[in-house]
């Protein structure tokens, strides 16, 4: 029987998130611990938690898994692995072990794919340095995947939403589209070349970004994933206190996503995204709408956007392409807080 | 007419035959898209009234019907300017007014002066509390007409809250009567009253 996971499912990834409007109003009436070893907590929107053990040792706590994003059980692994350990490395982290997390139908699906989808977890971990040391497993329908990873930081080499400054650049390493190409994917009119490159980048682990932002000592960052480039700009100017300014038409796409968005592909979680972000942003009067859906749609183990002071902007860009990731582009700037949080340019 | 059945079809296939039929109709056809999907029947709507485009809905049984009537040209939205979903509430407000005397900002020579009004305009945009009003007189009526560089700007100050009075004896004086394209025509009365009550007065 040949498997496919796709079949499953109808939002898969980052796209099956909750919508953010939803979780925050939840989230309110959730009192946070009172300790102050908790150096990041949810406050903020970031990624992970921070808990401080001593003065040179925090850890970076961090759990996500979503339903299949493509059809062989191996990448799917591979990407949620990707995925879940991204967020350490958005944090400055450095991710050390991890636990599997897995719900899958035992009676729809062969035993196979349930070994595809560890080992390609196991394997995408293992290139990243982080051991797995165990896992939960519950009989579910459609299957879901991911990983609990902790990893090591330093307390004062925090990276945070918080830490974006006004004049710095925006730097972004991965191109978007990926929920949009997926889309595209299921309904049968998008190029096995888009879909290939989206399955590249979602594979892509974020630690060589990672280690550019420790050399470059940046502050501020997140990595984009189910909120879209708009929904996680949002939280970074919010936590941050101020505004900032992408220009859409910088923004690296994955191969024709701007074509697929043109014949209406857009994915149901990119709208939602949309309604959370219009709010706080202001798009620009001649704002194409394509590339407004676009800076909306859900990224799944999407790439970094750092805050980068101006003087090292020019080094970093340089150094990412160099370290491969060819698709690094500056796309914004910061600016003191204004009005809006995000405002949207062609 | 078009009738585009996308009951069964889940998100985006429902919005990709619309826009497809969007794009294969005649100017003047009508298209009926039909979905019995809840989540594709608000993102259809989105997507319609973000596109400047005329729809009525009915709805059925669980099932959605709407009806497309009018559309642009392009398939883009017809009034990019009205995109903008700013409430004027939104932009807070400094107890001071600006008044332009002249379509230029400062003394020294005239290309320079009309491109810092031009910039001093644009600059306003940003500032962390707007001003309550702008006034124009004299000279200054010129940047509100229509062959004004600043027009858009200015534009977008009225739509951010900000009352633009425009002295309407000089316009006339000016010969610029029906050429102004923002702010009201406003008397020496109603100015000298703003100019008045204003805690700070700017004149660039």
């Amino acid at each position: 029987m040949e498997i496919d996971l796709l079949q499953m499912v109808e939002n898969g990834g980052c796209s099956a998130k909750i919508s953010p409007r939803q979780l925050e109003e939840i989230l309110k009436f959730l009192p946070l611990p009172d300790d102050p070893d908790i150096l990041v907590n949810i406050d903020t929107h970031d990624d992970a938690g921070i808990y401080r053990v001593n003065d040179t040792l925090a850890l970076v706590l961090t759990t996500d898994f979503f339903p299949p994003v493509c059809s062989d059980p191996y990448e799917f692994g591979q990407i949620a692995a990707a995925n879940s350990i991204s967020d350490v490395y958005a944090m400055g982290g450095d991710p050390v072990v991890a636990l599997n997390i897995m719900m899958f139908p035992s009676a729809k699906l062969p035993m196979e794919a349930y070994a595809g989808i560890l080992r390609g977890g196991y394997d995408k971990a293992a290139e990243a340095g982080v051991r797995i040391i165990g896992g939960h497993t519950i009989d579910d329908f459609p299957p879901k995947y991911g990983l609990a990873v902790v990893g090591y930081i330093h307390p004062e080499k925090i990276i945070t939403n918080a830490g974006v400054r006004p004049d710095d650049y925006l730097v972004l390493t991965k191109p978007v589209g990926t929920g949009i190409i997926l889309a595209g994917q299921r309904l049968g009119i998008a190029s096995p070349d888009d879909v290939e490159e989206a399955k590249r980048q979602m594979k892509l682990l974020n630690r060589s970004a990672a280690e550019m932002m420790k050399k470059y000592k940046i502050r501020g960052a997140t990595d984009i994933t189910g909120f879209g480039l708009a929904g996680h700009a949002i939280k970074m100017a919010s936590a941050s206190g101020v505004s900032l300014n992408i220009s859409m038409k910088q923004v690296p796409l994955i191969g024709n996503t701007y074509r697929l968005s043109e014949d209406g592909c857009i994915p149901g979680a990119a709208f939602r995204n949309l309604d959370y972000t219009t709010e706080n942003t202001l798009f620009a009067p001649d704002l194409d709408y394509n590339l407004k859906m676009i800076a909306c749609d859900a990224q799944t183990s999407g790439g970094l956007l750092m805050s980068v002071p101006e003087d090292r902007t020019s080094a970093l860009l340089s150094d990412l392409h160099a370290s491969g990731l060819a698709d690094s582009a500056i796309i914004g700037s910061v600016s003191v807080k204004k009005q809006k949080l995000l405002y949207l340019n062609n | 007419m078009i009738i585009v059945d996308t009951c069964g079809q889940k998100c985006p296939a429902p919005l990709i035959a619309t826009r497809r039929a969007l794009r294969e109709a005649g100017s003047e056809e009508v298209i009926e898209v039909i979905t019995d999907n809840l989540t594709s029947y608000n993102n259809l709507s989105r997507f319609l009234t973000d596109n400047y485009t005329d729809f009525s809905v009915s709805e059925e049984k669980g099932k959605w019907t709407l009806r497309i009537t009018r559309r642009s040209e392009t398939g883009s939205f017809t009034k990019p300017q009205d995109y903008c979903s700013t409430s004027p509430d939104t932009f807070p407000k400094g107890d001071f007014i600006i008044v332009f005397s002249s379509d230029r900002m400062g003394e020294g020579a005239d290309e320079l002066g009309h491109l810092l009004a031009g910039n001093f305009i644009k600059a306003v945009k940003d500032l962390d509390l707007l001003p309550e009003k702008i006034i124009f007189y004299n000279k200054g009526v010129i940047l509100v007409s229509e062959e004004s560089p600043v027009v858009e700007n200015l534009k977008d100050l009225e739509k951010m809250g900000v009352e633009l009075l425009v002295c309407a004896t000089c316009v006339n004086y000016y010969k610029l009567e029906g050429k102004t394209t923002t702010g009201i025509l406003s008397n020496m009365f109603v100015i000298a009253q703003a100019m008045a009550s204003a805690g700070k007065i700017i004149r660039p």
